[in-house]
């Protein structure tokens, strides 16, 4: 038997951290990775087509990304744990594809136990037997690096985008900075990326009034940070002059606050007692945190069913109520459509703008 | 005021049906009263409905209905957090919001709540220590509350294996048999599941319950079905039905919409066990039971006609 076959790896798109995947794929794991399609109508209709009725739609969104991925050559499919429904996606989406005929090899995380070292391991055996496990950290942190640059840039980017008082050099930043991370193929590239990511857009010049309208993003951890999956809140949002705001990445979420968020809960406890779900804690800290600083509104987003969004409702009513701050609740599924946003953003936008002219 | 004996509410809803021998033991064990809401009825189910969040599962307004009927009539009302009971065996979010959620939704009402936790995989915190506490918050002794807890786990124990031994006699019984596999909370609400093995009782079918079963046997059987099923109680559903499946006519996957777990689960369910009549049914609040009848009428219609009876 000659050497054994290089896998083709893919993971479901998932806003714009498929570049970090790629990385620790190529890099780290010494794998191919197949960069499933963009997602469109077409991910969502073969998503929605075999999935349950009311399964959370990012289960639709990665059920599809997944066909496309496998349709586009990959062979081998990773899917994460997680502690809401999110830990049981693996084993039903596999049934699925199977059921569905497609072949394929399937490397589900729920099926290891996370809690130990020693399974990380066995991962990356499973990936790349001959995987040298002291490269594959040195180059899994340079993709977690990665994925931090990305937050920043991405955070930075929504924040002051919407004043670009260039013909869109702005953006233009942004979109070079991910094609920089998109082909990076060493830790150079990375940097370097990085850097005239921040200088470019430093160099571009704002014209932010003294008093921006200020909205911050709270919300589920998949559909609130994928642009598609969101209609590209953010970006309307922010063309309609105002600074966008979001705690909720990867970075803060799990490379901050991966040992959990206790320093984060100590300022929401006459709020709420425990974890009321996997991101209650960050979400509710975070809305208490932008209503104490004075933002304009908040935006909840949750796709349709998500369980532990719909239970973090009731304590934002509250911290609404308290600090007369609006919030605009947000459920996406996988017909919602642009129009519809559009007007209800239209109509929060001018609500809050009128409140900070009485104010 | 000293003399007073203590009184804990329990809304006779969600973990209720599955705990409440535990529950009322436990305080009754430290001299304390209980008082259980009366059961679910429309006026439980629109006052709970507008308190929950539109999209909410129909058993949480069913739930913060029961809560509501307590407020004001008890010094405590009990809303545990039970997270998980180690890897792979964790509740629903909604039980690890529960406490907190109430805490929102009631807030302003003067009402004060009681809980206890149990989250063996994050802070191996065991069931026993959560009622400790409880107990100690109570301002009894370590030693005392866990005598009740002993106590009142001995008991729910053994009702539930009575409960077990009941319905494996239901299936030595001549006649056709369909297996409910649904959480107790929807199977024996009486505006949810309670409607669905009512009307098999009135035309002649033996129902039969997936989660009455050994739990311990279960959990290793639902492993087998689904070895990542991450949810206690779909598990022990899971068991049920790998134990049963060959001694019934038909399974009803009974569940409330729009249930986060049983969304999955079910479909995974349909998908993996075959060779016997399968109905999916989704409760939704509705004002009577003409649509649920028609349904299992068609439902036992088709059972009979495979199996040449009609």
């Amino acid at each position: 038997m000659a050497e054994a076959k290089m896998r083709n790896v893919s993971f479901p798109r998932y806003a714009e951290y498929n570049c970090a995947f790629k990385y620790i794929v190529e890099q780290a794991l010494g794998c191919k990775y197949v960069m499933p399609p963009v997602l469109t109508k077409r991910t969502m209709e073969l998503g929605t087509k075999y999935s349950p009725d009311f399964v959370c739609t990012p289960f639709k969104t990665m059920l599809g990304s997944m066909i496309e991925a496998l349709e586009a050559g990959a062979d081998t499919l990773l899917m994460t744990h997680g502690l809401c429904r999110l830990g049981y996606y693996g084993e039903l989406l596999e049934q699925i594809l199977r059921d569905l005929g497609y072949q394929f090899d399937f490397i589900n995380l729920s099926e290891y136990d996370m809690g130990k070292k020693k399974e990380y391991l066995r991962i990356v055996k499973r990936f790349n037997p001959k995987a040298n496990p002291a490269r594959f950290l040195a180059r899994f942190m340079e993709g977690l690096r990665m994925t931090e640059y990305v937050d920043e840039i991405t955070c930075e980017y929504y924040k002051n985008c919407g004043f670009d008082a260039t013909d869109g050099q702005y953006k233009q930043a942004y979109q070079d900075f991910l094609t920089a991370m998109y082909t990076a193929q060493a830790r150079a590239d990375v940097e370097a990326g990085y850097r005239a990511a921040k200088r470019a857009m430093q160099s571009v010049p704002l014209d932010k009034p003294q008093r921006p309208l200020r909205v911050g993003i709270v919300g589920e951890f998949y559909t609130a940070m994928d642009a598609f999956s969101n209609l590209e809140l953010e970006q309307k949002l922010a063309d309609m002059r105002v600074e966008v705001h979001r705690w909720m990445n990867v970075t803060n979420q799990f490379l901050r606050y991966g040992s959990g968020q206790k320093n984060l809960r100590v300022k929401i406890q006459d709020l709420c007692r425990y974890d009321m779900g996997p991101t209650s804690t960050a979400n509710i800290w975070y809305a208490r945190e932008c209503a104490e600083r004075g933002y304009d509104g908040l935006v909840h987003i949750k796709s349709a069913t998500c369980t532990p969004e719909i239970d973090v409702m009731p304590v934002l009513q509250n911290i609404s109520a308290d600090y007369k701050i609006p919030v605009l609740y947000l459920t996406y599924d996988a017909q919602t459509s642009d129009v519809g946003l559009m007007t209800r953003l239209e109509a929060f936008y001018d609500m809050i703008e009128m409140r900070k002219k009485v104010l | 005021m000293e003399t007073q004996t203590i009184k804990i509410g329990l809304p006779r809803a969600m973990l209720y049906y599955r705990y409440r021998v535990l529950w009322r033991t436990f305080f009754q064990e430290l001299g304390m009263e209980t008082v259980v809401s009366a059961a679910t009825d429309r006026d439980i189910l629109e006052r709970g409905t507008a308190l929950a969040i539109d999209e909410a599962c129909l058993s949480l307004k069913i739930y913060l209905g029961h809560v509501a009927a307590l407020v004001g009539q008890c010094d405590y009302i009990l809303a545990p957090r039970v997270s998980n009971f180690g890897r792979h065996r964790s509740m629903c979010t909604r039980f690890e919001s529960t406490p907190d959620l109430v805490g929102n939704v009631f807030r302003g009402s003067g009402q004060k709540f009681l809980s206890y936790e149990v989250d063996e995989e994050m802070k191996k915190k065991d069931e026993e220590e959560g009622f400790v506490e409880m107990g100690k918050a109570l301002g009894c002794t370590a030693k005392a509350s866990k005598k009740a807890y002993k106590q009142a786990k001995k008991a729910e124990l053994g009702q539930h294996k009575e409960r077990v031994q009941k319905y494996e006699q239901q299936y030595k019984k001549e006649g056709m048999k369909v297996l409910i596999a649904a959480h107790s909370y929807v199977a024996e609400d009486p505006y949810m599941g309670r409607a669905v093995s009512d009307y098999l009782k009135r035309v002649g079918v033996i129902p039969v319950r997936a989660d009455m079963v050994d739990r311990e046997a279960a959990l290793k059987r639902g492993k087998e079905l689904s070895p990542t099923c991450k949810w206690e109680i779909n598990r022990e559903i899971l068991g049920g039905i790998a134990m049963h499946q060959n001694d019934v006519d038909g399974i009803i996957l009974l569940s409330a919409f729009p249930c986060g777990p049983d969304a999955m689960v079910n479909e995974l369910i349909t998908r993996r066990v075959k060779g016997v009549p399968m109905l999916n049914l989704v409760l939704d609040s509705q004002s009577g039971t003409a649509g649920v009848e028609t349904r299992l009428e068609s439902f036992i219609d088709i059972i009979r006609f495979k199996e040449g009876k009609l």
